[in-house]
C-alpha cells in the first residue's frame, strides 16, 4: 500500500514540475526537494523497524554494540547525503553535489577509525 | 494526519508557483517590473519556508531513526 503513495506522489510531483518549469523555474525546484523530503518520511517507519531488527539480532549474536551503532550512524550520514546529492544533481549542480558526497565521505572515515585500529590490533595479536 | 498532508503540500506550493507567475505577467505588462520583482521574490520566501519546515522535519526523524 506504502508504495502506492510513494509512485502516486512521485508522479504527481513530475507533472507540477513540468508544468511550472515553463514559468518559474525556481519552483520546480522547491517541489523536487519536498517531494524528496515527503517520500524519505513515508518510509521512516519501514526504516525503524529495520535498525530495531539489526540491533536486536546483533544484540543476541553479542556483537560488539558500539561498532553496531557507529554503522547504522554511518547508514544515517549516507541516507542523508544522498539525498542531497541526488537533489544538486537534478538542478544541474554537479559540483555541490561532490562537495556534499566529498563530506560524507571524510565523516564517515573520521567516524570509522575506532573500528579500523581496533581491526588493526586483532590482526597484530594473531600474527605470532 | 500524515496521509493527506503531503499532496496538499504539493498543491500549495504549485498553486503558489502558479498565482505568483501570473502577478508577475500581469504587474510587468501594467509596466511596474520592481512590483513583479518583490511578489516573485515574497513568493519564493513564502515558500521556502514551508519547504524548510519539511526538510527541518525530516532532519529530525532522520536523527532519531540513526540516533546521529
Amino acid at each position: 500500500m506504502e508504495i502506492i503513495r510513494i509512485i502516486g506522489i512521485g508522479l504527481i510531483a513530475l507533472i507540477i514540475i513540468i508544468v511550472l518549469k515553463q514559468y518559474k523555474p525556481e519552483f520546480a525546484i522547491y517541489i523536487s526537494l519536498l517531494t524528496g523530503a515527503l517520500i524519505l518520511l513515508l518510509l521512516t517507519d519501514q526504516l525503524t523497524g529495520i535498525v530495531n531488527l539489526i540491533q536486536s539480532i546483533a544484540g543476541k549474536a553479542n556483537i560488539n554494540s558500539q561498532f553496531l551503532s557507529l554503522l547504522i550512524k554511518i547508514t544515517g550520514i549516507a541516507f542523508l547525503s544522498e539525498f542531497a546529492v541526488s537533489i544538486c544533481k537534478d538542478s544541474g549542480e554537479g559540483a555541490i553535489a561532490s562537495k556534499i558526497e566529498l563530506g560524507s565521505k571524510i565523516i564517515i572515515i573520521s567516524m570509522s577509525i575506532p573500528i579500523i585500529s581496533s581491526l588493526l590490533e586483532i590482526i597484530l595479536q594473531i600474527l605470532p | 494526519m500524515r496521509k493527506n498532508m503531503d499532496i496538499n503540500l504539493l498543491f500549495r506550493i504549485a498553486a503558489i508557483g502558479i498565482l505568483v507567475a501570473v502577478l508577475h505577467q500581469v504587474l510587468v505588462r501594467a509596466g511596474r517590473e520592481d512590483q513583479a520583482m518583490m511578489t516573485t521574490l515574497a513568493g519564493l520566501i513564502i515558500v521556502l519556508t514551508m519547504v524548510i519546515r519539511e526538510i527541518s522535519d525530516l532532519f529530525d526523524t532522520v536523527r532519531t531513526i540513526f540516533n546521529l
